[in-house]
Parts: C-alpha cells; structure tokens; sequence
C-alpha cells in the first residue's frame, strides 16, 4: 500500500517533466539534421575542431589551441597533439562534448569552447 | 635517517585513484572518499601504528601534475616540501597506467624515497590491462606494489615494503629526458647559485623555474638575480625553438613520452574487451536526452526518497518527544528550570527527531552518487544550462556537493581554475539549499503544505540560482575559459565506503551542529524566561511583524539561523511556544511560506560565511552576506504580497 502510493506520488510528480522532455526530443532531432550535413561537409577536408566531428569515429588531434591554462590542463588530463580520440557524446543544445582517449581509455568532458580549440582530423580506418 | 622523529609519510595520487580510500583502510576513518576528481580538497593528517612503529602519515589532494601555475596543484606542491617527506606512497590508478606515470615520473624528479602502489588493478583486468609490478619497478626505479584498496588487498605488503624503504633508505634517480632536453636544463642548474633555495635537488629546481612561466617569480629573479633570469629566458627560448613549442609543452611531452614508454614496456594491452555492460549504460547516461531524463528522475527519485524515508519517521519520532515536554510542563510547571529543561530537551529531541530523519538519507544517498561516478556525469549534462549561466559545468560539482552542505561545495569551488568562476560559483552556492535548508522546506512546506509545494518551492530556488548567476556574471567583463572536466569510470560502490561517508558527514554534524543546537535551545530557554528575546524581537520587529507580517516572536530565530539554519526550525517552535503538530494554529500557510523564504535564504550560516571568508576572500564573504540578506528581504516580501492576494 505504501509503496503504491509512493510511486503514484513519484508518477504524478513526473509526467508533467517527461512531456516537456518529449517536445525538447522533437526540437533536438531538428537541430541533429543539421549538423549531420555540416559534419559530411566538414569530413571532406578532414581538419576540423572536435566540435565539428563526427561522433564514434576514430580522430587524430593535429593541434591544441588555446591558453597556457587550458592546454596544460589538457596535457596534465592526458591529452596531446598525435593522440587518438573518439566524440562519444553531444549535450543537448550544442552542450558540452564527451571525449575519449582511445590509448589511455580516459573520458573529459569539453565545454564547447575548449572543444573548438582542439583540431582534429579523421584517421582512416584500416 | 631522523631515527628520534616520526617519520612522514605522504600519500600523492591524481584524482580518483583511490587514494583516500587506501589511505583509509590504513588510518581508520579518517579521510572521505569520493568518486569524483578533486573532491579531497583539504589535506589529512593521521598517526598509525605499523608494527610497533609510529608513521605521520599524510593525505593529499588528488592532483594531475605537479604544476606550480594551477592553484590547486601548487598547494600540493609546497606541502610536500613543507612536509620534508622521508617517503612517497605514489597512488596509481592502474587502469589509466599510462597518464598516471605521468605524474609518477614527475615526483621522480625529486628524488624523495618512493613507493608505487598499483592500485585497481581488478578493474585494469576487466578493462583488459595486464601489468607486469616487477618490470615497472625496475623501469621506474621504485618499489611497486600492486593493491586493491576497496578490498584492502596488498596493503600489509605495502605497509611492510615502507617499513623496510624507511629504515634501509632507498637512491631514487629520475629518468632521463631525450638528449637536448636534458642538455639545457644541466646549463641553467649549473647556474644556480650555491644560496639558491633549491627545492629537493637542483635539477628540479631548474626544471620547476623553466615551467613557471607566468608567475610572479619571474619578476623576483629579475631583481634579485639577473644573470640567473637572463640564462633561464635563453633555455625556455633554445627549447621553444627546438621544439617549436613553448617551453612548457616541451617539458610536459617529455614526462609524456617517458610514461608512455614504461607503459607500454610494462604491460600487455588486450583490445575489445572494452564494450561492456558498463559501457552500454554509461551510453544511456550520457546521451544527450535520456542521460537528462535519467538526470531529472535520480533527482526526482533523490527527492522522493528522503522524503517518504523523513516524513514518516519524523512524525514516529515527535510522539515520545511530545509527551516528554507534557510531562515537564505538568512536573515543573513553568519557571526558569522549566524553560532551561525543555531547551535541553527540544534542542536534543529536535536533532533526533526532525533533523536527522532527512539528513542521514540525504546524506547517504548523496555519497552514493558521488561514489557511483554519477555526479560528474551530472556536471557533463548540466554544462549546457550553466553556460548560459555564465559559468560551465564544473561548477554543477560544487552545486551538487551544496545541497547536501554549503561548505564543503565552497571548498570544491578550487577544482574551478579561474577566478572568475570560482566568484560566481561562491556567491552562488548560498542560495543552494543545503541539507539543513531542505530540512525546513520539508518539515515545514512539505509538511504542512503538501510535497507539490516543497517542489514547487525548489524549482523556484533553483531558477532563483540560474538568475543571479546571469546577474552576477554581468559584473565579469570576461568570458568563462569553459570546461575541462575528467569523467571517472562508472564504479559500483561499496556499501562500506558509502556508509563509511555517510557517517563521516554525519560525524561532522554531530560534532559541530547539535551541540550549537542544544546550547542554543537552552540559550533561548533562558532568554524567555528572562524576557530578553523580547528585546531581540522589539529591535526586529519592524522587519519581522510589519514587513513579512511574521508573528514577533520569530525574531530572535533568525539570530539563531545564522549559526546553523536547522536551528531556526527548532527555535520557531520553542518561540512560539507550540509542538510541532500544533504549528497551524499559531501561525497561518502563507506565515509558513514568508517565513522558509527568509531563513532560506537570508545570510550564508556562520560556517559557510567562515569558509567563504577563508577561501575566497573576506571582500566576496561580505559581499555575499549582503547579497543573501538582500535577496531574501526582497522575495520574503514579495511571497507576502503574493500570498496575501
């Protein structure tokens, strides 16, 4: 009995949230269409920023731009220029980015700022 | 050998190595523990007893680097040398071997005897990571010990091997850099004066002022010493020309290079066992919208939780406290005794009972999440919000860590590297409502109102945030360097590490808040049956009865919310002179609405100002009382005029 109303309580709580989050699902898949075409574009010349990349392709970053701050903490993190790297995840709106060190296996999350100052370009696959 | 003094241990590890873990299971409850990078932020001193034998051990922050240009990372670095450590204990996460060399590497350079705790190498074996302990003691130089410190695994054998390093001694030399590194920084060592104050050894003298590009030493040496400056301009020029690369990339790829290739000579990588359950679900908590409705949901859930755990034992635990205060007033009648009696019993049965029943959950759910991994992963996804704030998503780390204490979220304010944000974020964090702070909005509005209130009223905070962050960073004229945050593989805690920081937070409440509540309680007592709260409520009351239309009485509360907050619950019913059952016929919803604004957010508590004061600044401490008092005397108004509509 408690637990029912518990979870009626917690449903009743939700729903409203989850409708709002449906309608966010609809204007994100928009915006999705169009970066995807940017992305084939960009493909094509190979050097692009990390937020311009396409996701769960492997990439080489080519230069770290940039401050003496923000680089030193993207060496210390265990970043650096001939590394490889791999965009697993977007944030919604042009969010922050998710990326990952194919070599060391290490995660950062990027503010877009940070993530248009790492160049990068698409290694073929073998 | 200091053989009269007790030798100094120090613990070093980059964040979220497990460092404080295993730190504690050889000091007892003594550090917290975290999934999460930065979080021990203070420093931890603990004597223990290895077979007979006293150690000073000593527990760092977690730090990347040795980097003398980052805040965080230049406090380590004076502690070490503050310390005069007679060993290292180098924490080293060993699923992340190759940039956790990194910094081993480095501390190489100082030549301080070390050893190599290889630590998580149960989850190096699920990532598909064999390493070999014997082959990288012998590339590194060091003793490596292999432990798992979640199951307590290999610390006998370390705790032996330090024993063993301390009274036999151990030559450490650091690994050498590639030819024409090594050559220009033999050059400035050479120049060095004998007087010179030298840090562990020469060598790494030299190698910290080449790194040390923009600080403020550089001017020093330009007048104390300019030949010296003159020779170490010319090696940062020499190695930036020869490298193309500004000096301290140089340096840095060359630890790089160096860890990469112990790595690599020291263990077997076997590829594609990386795609995982694991990986499946970190996935789905990362993607850019179910990771956020998954967000809302832990958060909702969180909410919930605590809140259907709190509610019903509050109420189980007010009857016995009820009756007891009955039994005094019956007993005692109502002199001094009596007030000084029922202040003792209502400052300690309001802890027992309406404190704790919200706090303990929260708390223990909070350390959950952060030992999961999940609060990072929370920073990732609110990035997008906060920057439009002004200030990204790191600082949704000390966000988070302020709902369950405003003061250890200001310490977390140091993992922010500029100035700018860690301003915006301190100033920020006192509008968050803490554990204390939801403890009155649960106890009162949800209560009394119902739990769609306390929601409603929490949502209305965190919105109040949103929109002072965008006022206040209107002040900056520069904009936030954005994000850089390291996002922890997803752990499944153990209960004993969560409860372990469940009890250390608690432990801190205990110590530090109840017995302010319970002298408080009898102060207040006593202040009654003196009638000098009616002179505290005289002076207020042109604030307290005709602006927010509060009874008088709650005056002198609110002296007492600026100790702790949950104190002001407990003194609004002791004030008023009613149980808390009977609240609603003292005091009407919309008096209980006015009033939760004021206290929530009116003036940081006393310890938040402290900390706010120690680490940021006595300026952004004053600045942010008067922001605090400010905002809360406007929307404690302003809910009145609404509310009386």
């Amino acid at each position: 009995m408690y637990v029912q109303s518990v979870w009626d309580d917690f449903i009743a709580f939700s729903s409203p949230i989850l409708i709002f989050f449906s309608g966010l699902i609809i204007i994100k898949n928009n915006v999705n269409e169009n970066n995807s075409q940017f992305d084939i574009q960009s493909e094509k010349e190979k050097m692009m920023s990390l937020a311009q990349a396409p996701p769960d392709t492997p990439l080489k970053i080519v230069e770290i731009f940039g401050g003496h701050g923000v680089r030193r903490r993207l060496f210390a993190l265990g970043f650096h220029k001939n590394d490889l790297v791999e965009l697993d995840s977007q944030g919604l709106f042009r969010g922050p980015i998710l990326v990952r060190n194919l070599t060391s296996d290490i995660s950062v999350a990027l503010g877009r700022g940070i993530a248009q100052k790492i160049i990068v370009e698409v290694v073929d696959e073998k | 050998m200091k053989n009269n003094k007790k030798p100094v241990v120090i613990f070093i590890g980059q964040p979220n190595c497990g460092k404080s873990t295993l730190f504690n299971a050889i000091a007892g409850l003594k550090a917290e523990t975290s999934n999460f990078p930065g979080t021990t932020v203070k420093h931890t001193h603990s004597k223990v007893n290895v077979e007979g034998r006293i150690l000073n051990i000593i527990d760092l922050p977690g730090t990347y680097s040795l980097n003398p240009a980052d805040p965080a990372e230049k406090v380590v670095l004076s502690h070490v040398f503050l310390e005069k450590p007679d060993l290292i204990i180098n924490v080293v996460d060993a699923s992340i071997l190759g940039r956790s060399l990194e910094l081993t590497v480095e501390l190489l350079e100082m030549k301080y005897p070390m050893i190599v705790a290889l630590n998580m190498t149960d989850l190096a074996e699920k990532k598909g990571i064999e390493i070999y302990p014997e082959k990288l003691a012998k590339f590194l130089g060091v003793p490596v010990i292999p432990t798992i410190a979640t199951h307590g695994r290999g610390i006998k054998e370390l705790l032996d091997k330090a024993l063993m390093v301390l009274d036999e001694g151990l030559h450490v030399s650091s690994p050498s850099w590639s030819k024409d590194v090594e050559e220009r920084i033999e050059k400035l060592t050479k120049q060095l004066p004998e007087d010179f104050p030298v840090v562990a050894n020469k060598r790494f003298t030299a190698i910290k002022m080449i790194e040390a590009r923009k600080l403020l030493f550089n001017e020093m040496l330009e007048e104390m010493n300019p030949s010296l400056k003159k020779a170490l301009d010319e090696v940062r020029m020499e190695l930036e020309k020869a490298h193309n690369a500004p000096e301290y990339e140089v340096i840095s790829a060359e630890r790089h290079h160096l860890a990469m290739k112990i790595f690599e000579e020291s263990s077997k990588v076997y590829r594609g066992k990386r795609i995982s359950l694991e990986k499946r679900l970190d996935d789905a908590l990362m993607h850019p919208f179910f990771g956020y409705i998954v967000l809302l949901i832990v958060f909702l859930g969180f909410f919930f939780v605590i809140f259907k755990i709190g509610n019903p034992l509050e109420e189980f635990l007010l009857v016995p406290l009820e009756s007891m205060r009955q039994w005094l007033r019956a007993e005692i009648g109502s002199g001094l005794f009596f007030h000084l009696l029922d202040g003792l019993v209502q400052g300690i049965g309001g802890g027992v009972a309406i404190v704790l029943p919200f706090f303990v959950p929260l708390l223990f759910l909070m350390s959950f999440l952060e030992d999961v991994g999940y609060l990072a992963r929370a920073g990732y996804l609110m990035d997008t919000f906060m920057h439009r704030l002004g200030i990204h998503g790191k600082s949704a780390v000390p966000f988070i860590l302020g709902f369950g204490c405003n003061v250890p979220a200001v310490v977390a304010t140091r993992i922010l590297e500029s100035r700018r944000d860690r301003i915006i974020t301190s100033l920020l964090i006192p509008f968050i409502p803490c554990a204390a702070r939801t403890t009155i909005i649960l106890a009162l509005i949800a209560f009394y109102l119902g739990p769609f209130w306390a929601l409603g009223f929490y949502v209305f905070n965190i919105l109040l945030v949103a929109v002072l962050g965008r006022i206040i960073s209107l002040f900056f004229k520069t904009p936030s360097p954005g994000m850089i945050l390291e996002i922890p593989s997803l752990k499944f805690p153990s209960l004993k590490s969560v409860l372990r920081k469940t009890y250390f937070q608690l432990k801190s409440f205990l110590k530090f808040a109840w017995p302010i509540l319970i002298i408080g309680s009898i102060a207040l007592g006593l202040f009654q049956s003196l009638g000098f709260d009616k002179t505290v409520n005289l002076i207020l009351s042109p604030l307290v009865e005709k602006g927010l239309g509060l009874p008088r009485e709650l005056g002198v509360t609110l002296i007492f919310g600026f100790l702790r907050k949950e104190l002001s619950l407990i003194m609004m019913l002791q004030a008023l002179g009613t149980s808390y059952n009977d609240l609603m016929t003292v005091v009407s919803k919309g008096q209980i609405i006015v009033f939760t604004v004021f206290i929530s957010f009116f003036i940081p508590c006393l310890s938040t100002f402290a900390i706010l004061w120690k680490e940021v600044g006595k300026a952004v401490a004053f600045i942010s009382a008067a922001l605090n008092t400010g905002v809360a005397i406007v929307l404690s108004l302003a809910a009145r005029v609404v509310l009386s509509w």
